[in-house]
């Protein structure tokens, strides 16, 4: 019969399998997780304040960032090592002041994963001085 | 007897409003993602720091974009060093030095353009500065 009666109530199929191929392919399409972003803390000294800096602290830890990686006390170190070494001043003390000296042409990446490690061992006094 | 089909040629629109509705609320929903921030930015991962929620963020608070190029933006908007001075003395005023600030750089960012973004903050009174990193990669980039 080609005329829908009331004898025959078949629900119609077509249009909600539309629906629900649409819904998917949408679903399938717009679903993109994000990152999930988080923040390191630093202190900015003003750029002529420089120089009251410059008075030797025995609490003070200097790394230093170059373009080729991480300068500690006067020994280049990698990543893992600073971690060892930042393990160990911070449990002497979290307090310290921790100056991170960047040089110009060092890429960003290695500033934050400074400043990660700083993090991670609950060194929040953390000032970055570009040179 | 069974009709002839050509009697009764009138076209079903139901799928066809399905689909164009379907399409509609696409429309709607990605175009409100569009892009408030510089993706080309590749960041640097950061376990350690505090995550960000994007619903916790103050409206007080300032993400520049710096990237891997060197150029500066917020919300996609590329600004001279003047444009974000005058943008960061704005918010100074009226939030006060303490409002987050903070730096969206690429991880393969020469740190001069972070440096000159950085003295920029610090020349307007703005000490505190955080840079955001991924805590957790999701998006599988």
């Amino acid at each position: 019969m080609a005329r829908k009666t009331y004898d025959n109530p078949k629900a119609e199929m077509t249009p909600m399998i539309d629906v629900v191929f649409q819904l998917m392919i949408f679903f399938v399409v717009t679903i993109k997780q994000e990152d999930i972003f988080s923040k390191l803390n630093a202190n900015r000294p003003a750029p002529n304040a420089g120089s009251a800096q410059s008075e030797e602290n025995d609490t003070q830890i200097k790394i230093d960032i170059g373009p080729e990686g991480v300068v500690f006390n006067t020994r280049g170190v990698s990543f893992k090592e600073l971690d060892s070494h930042m393990k160990q001043l911070s449990k002497a003390s979290t307090q310290s002041m921790v100056l991170v000296r960047c040089t110009l042409n060092s890429p960003h990446g290695f500033l934050v994963q400074v400043l990660d490690i700083c993090n991670k061992y609950k060194m929040y006094n953390v000032s970055i001085f570009s040179m | 007897m069974k009709k002839p089909n050509n009697e009764d040629a009138s076209l079903d629109m139901t799928p066809m409003i399905d689909v164009v509705f379907q399409l509609i609320i696409f429309f709607v929903v990605t175009l409100k993602m569009s892009d408030d921030k510089d993706t080309t930015i590749k960041l640097a991962d950061g376990k350690h720091g505090i995550v960000l929620t994007q619903e916790e963020l103050p409206p007080s608070q300032l993400t520049i974009d710096v990237a891997r190029s060197g150029r500066v933006s917020l919300s996609n908007i590329t600004l001279t060093d003047k444009a974000l001075e005058q943008k960061i003395k704005e918010r100074k005023n009226r939030y006060g030095s303490e409002f987050p600030c903070m730096i969206r750089a690429d991880k393969n960012t020469p740190h001069k353009h972070v440096a000159r973004v950085m003295n920029i903050c610090a020349a307007c009174g703005v000490w505190k500065i955080s840079f955001v990193a991924i805590q957790e990669h999701k998006s599988g980039k």
